[in-house]
């Protein structure tokens, strides 16, 4: 793939944008019989963001992508992309969305151009010329550009994953909805779609991305929101959806040179820790207050005439929470 | 940024892309080669015969390819067409790639003219191969284009009504190989089904085929000493009348089949706008009733004064022999049975079609519940279709009786009357009917209504055709028995206000008790079902 220039992870909008948002949900809710799918789920997203969806299997998530990429009707609510009313204007709202659905299938008998070609005509993107140049420049971007004219059924999962990611891209949409796009793909072009997204947000496209590497999301976005069983847990910029959840905690490990036990003791004493254990002079717990109080346990423990030799801080991963929630689900 | 309008074929995305994956060389160039010969061997073989061992003059001889020519064309567009129709567009199902399409900012009619031009491209390309030995035929034949133009026009109208069937049957089938199959039989049961039931009243239906206008230009079609004769037999029949109007067959023919062509656009759009829509709106449903019952009212209703409605009558008249000729009671009794099944039948089709499944009720009620209002709007699909049912029902039924008293009440049954009763008994049929089938499907679903088709509907009808065939003595039983079935109450209902004595005797005497048995039977289990129903309504 061409190398890009690495943008930075898009900070999280501060001062209220002055547009529309660029996605609007408002009492959103799908069933399927008595099955609740999405929940009253009410949400908003800034233009320019790369937000997150992420929750179980079952959250509602594709219900949630489905509904605004026109593909289903909900029960009720009221969704807008860019201030245009998707179940009202679905055509227009069609011209600025762009969507990428989890394994995304193409038309086993036409060409890559040709299958580019159809939705660039579908989008009305000017003469022969000019969509010739748009299609090039697609395929340039996911680093497709020698695969042009082969059969799109000879392309590999990941090869796949990526035309249609060139064919999501080809009208320049202002909403883009991203079910799974990293899915089979290798690591290098997960890393260039990374790239490639980060880009787009730069540009002021929003990117509205549902993902199961979790890690991955979370450093690729700016905010993120959590769903379960159709319901929104919580929604914000990543740190603020960790405190949401509560885990606002983070696991520290210290290391001491000798006096393991009596530094055991004193931990435990100070307020926020919790859940310690000794293992020869590695001390781990759980502490969950501020930054500045972190210092000052650090501090207090260098002032007792305890010898650090390490000290390390985890935060809890988003993994940990999705976790959390789908046990808290079975147990349920 | 414009996406092109509908008018513009040329410019159409999805025909450009079935015109690149369909006319590739390589595919290509053998479906035109096997046509090519085949036509090739039928043009050459037939005129070489008929010019060089028959002797014919060449104006004749080149009027022989004609005909096979033309069934070689109608087996590329109506049945190789219509089946890569229905089964591409379950394919593009299948793969999910039709999500991508409804993605697209095109307009829903842009996309149904897509697909109705775009999946038959190479059937298309082939019936092309085949013009030029027509074309010199009806050149070097001297058929005038009089005669071949309206016949070619509603070839084509005919290949587009089927391929539109097939893009329903596509739409609605999941299954590929299922698609296929139900829109070749469909096509199929209108060339050899469908004309039987013509000739029983049922005129219209023959009109969605291209026979009418064939047999009124056929003479120019064979050589000119056949074509007398057939000019003869031509001149025999009259136009086509239309209540009190006359028209040629095929401006009618083109009539006919442009209300069935709009109602499969009208499908596919909704389709289109939104993926979990009903084939059919509710009004659009009532008057496509409507509709079928002026068309089949219209064309009946002329031909019963002349005697041409009657089948006995066209069977004399094939023979030349219309002399004496009369028809019997038997024959009144079945064309009204007949009109009546049709009207049942065509009444639960569009009852199928508009009911709201009980996801689409629960979903339908709880939007209702949000916006505050008591229940769905009338005319949305999550309303209830009962009050549309009941007006199916009664424009069915109203239609029948029309039907049956024009028949009866002619010159042809002097002294022969219907009860005054006849309206209510066949209204009590088609509400019945209708009704206890639009309670199971909107109450419990439609598992329960093929049950209640597969036990109620056709088992009694085989079992007691079983039974009637053992033994005479069995004969009473197997009435009852039939009795049972909705289906069989229209000829039933026919059989019973005007009894005929061309019946077994037991038969005769068994079917009146069975019906009205039945239908009190029918009546109360559908009050029963209608107040279940409402009951379960006003619970949720």
């Amino acid at each position: 793939m061409t190398a890009m220039p690495i943008p930075p992870a898009p900070a999280p909008l501060t001062a209220p944008p002055s547009g529309p948002p660029a996605i609007e949900m408002t009492d959103l809710r799908v069933d399927y019989g008595n099955c609740v799918a999405v929940d009253d789920v009410s949400l908003t997203v800034p233009p320019g963001e790369i937000f997150g969806l992420v929750g179980p299997n079952g959250a509602g998530k594709t219900s949630t992508f489905r509904v605004l990429a026109t593909l289903m009707k909900p029960t009720y609510g009221e969704v807008r992309l860019a201030g245009i009313d998707i179940l009202e204007n679905p055509r227009e709202a069609r011209r600025i969305m762009g969507y990428m659905p989890d394994l995304a299938p193409v038309p086993s008998d036409l060409k890559v151009w040709e299958f580019l070609d159809l939705f660039a005509e579908a989008h009305g993107l000017g003469s022969a010329a000019e969509r010739r140049q748009r299609i090039d420049e697609g395929l340039a971007e996911v680093g497709l550009t020698d695969k042009r004219t082969v059969l799109c059924k000879t392309l590999s999962r990941g090869q796949t994953q990526r035309l249609v990611l060139a064919k999501t891209l080809l009208h320049r949409p202002k909403v883009m909805i991203l079910d799974e796009p990293a899915s089979g793909m290798d690591p290098l072009s997960r890393r260039n779609l990374r790239l490639a997204l980060r880009k787009l947000a730069a540009e002021g496209t929003t990117v509205f991305v549902s993902s199961h590497i979790l890690g991955e999301l979370a450093e690729m976005c700016s905010s993120l929101c959590v769903m379960n069983r159709g319901r929104l847990l919580a929604s914000g910029p990543v740190d603020e959806v960790r405190r949401l959840m509560g885990r606002a905690e983070r696991t520290l490990t210290v290391v001491v040179l000798d006096r393991a036990a009596e530094a055991a003791a004193w931990i435990a004493r100070q307020p926020g820790t919790d859940a310690i254990t000794t293992h020869g002079l590695r001390l781990t717990f759980r502490f969950s207050a501020s930054q500045e109080e972190q210092a000052a346990l650090i501090t207090g423990l260098v002032q007792e005439g305890l010898r650090l030799s390490s000290f390390e801080e985890q935060k809890s991963t988003f993994e940990d929470i999705l976790v959390e929630v789908a046990e808290n689900n079975q147990t349920a | 940024m414009k996406s092109p309008a509908p008018w513009k074929l040329w410019a159409n995305p999805i025909i450009r892309r079935y015109a690149r994956a369909r006319l590739r060389p390589h595919a290509l160039g053998v479906a035109l080669i096997l046509t090519l010969m085949v036509a090739g061997f039928i043009f050459f073989s037939t005129r070489t015969v008929s010019m060089y061992r028959g002797g014919m003059a060449v104006v004749d001889a080149e009027r022989i390819p004609l005909l096979p020519l033309m069934a070689l064309q109608a087996l590329i567009l109506f049945f190789l067409g219509t089946g890569q129709v229905a089964g591409g567009i379950t394919a593009e199902a299948d793969e999910g790639v039709l999500e991508y399409q409804r993605l697209t900012p095109l307009s829903p009619l842009t996309k149904v003219l897509g697909y109705l031009f775009g999946l038959p491209i190479r059937e298309y390309a082939m019936f092309a191969c085949t013009l030029p030995f027509t074309a010199w035929s009806l050149w070097q034949g001297q058929v005038p284009w009089s005669a071949w133009g309206p016949v070619y026009l509603i070839l084509i109208s005919s290949a587009w009504l089927y391929h539109l069937t097939g893009l329903v049957a596509g739409t609605v089938v999941k299954n590929r190989r299922w698609a296929f199959l139900v829109s070749i039989a469909i096509v199929f049961a209108l060339y050899t089904v469908i004309p039987q039931v013509a000739k029983f009243g049922l005129t219209t239906f023959k009109y969605f085929t291209i026979w009418p206008v064939f047999e009124e230009n056929m003479s120019h079609f064979v050589p000119r000493e056949a074509g007398g004769v057939f000019r003869t037999v031509q001149g025999m029949m009259p136009e086509v009348r239309f209540f009190g109007l006359g028209f040629s067959e095929v401006v009618f023919s083109l009539f006919s089949q442009a209300g069935l062509i709009l109602t499969f656009v009208v499908m596919l759009w909704r389709r289109w706008r939104h993926s979990e829509s009903h084939l059919l709106g509710k009004v659009w449903a009532v008057g496509l009733m409507a509709w079928t019952q002026i068309m089949l009212l219209g064309n009946a209703l002329p031909l019963i004064a002349p005697g041409l409605v009657f089948p006995s009558r066209e069977l004399q008249r094939r023979i030349l022999n219309v002399r004496g000729w009369s028809p019997s009671i038997s024959e009144a009794v079945a064309m009204i049975g007949l009109y009546g099944m049709v009207a049942l039948l065509l009444m639960l089709v569009l009852t199928l079609i508009i009911t709201p499944t009980v996801d689409d009720q629960v979903r339908g009620q709880r939007r209702a519940h949000k916006l505050g209002w008591l229940r769905p709007p009338w005319f949305s699909d999550e309303a209830t279709s009962f009050w549309f049912v009941l007006a199916l029902a009664t424009i069915g039924a109203a239609a029948w009786t029309v039907f049956a008293q024009a028949l009866i009440h002619s010159d042809w049954y002097a002294g022969q009357a219907l009860p005054a009763h006849t309206p209510w008994t066949f209204g009590l049929v088609l509400l019945a009917t209708g009704l206890s089938f639009h309670a199971l499907l909107e109450g419990w679903g439609g598992k329960r209504v093929f049950l209640a088709v597969i036990f109620l509907g056709i088992a009694p009808l085989m079992v007691g055709a079983i039974l009637g065939a053992a033994s005479d003595n069995l004969l009473t039983a197997s009435m009852w028995l039939i009795g049972l079935s909705p289906l069989a109450a229209p000829i039933f209902a026919s059989q019973s206000l005007l009894p005929t004595m061309d019946l077994p005797l037991a038969t005769a005497r068994a079917i009146p008790p069975a019906f009205w048995f039945w239908q009190c039977v029918s009546a109360v289990a559908t009050a029963a079902l209608v107040h279940t129903l409402w009951r379960q309504k006003k619970n949720t």
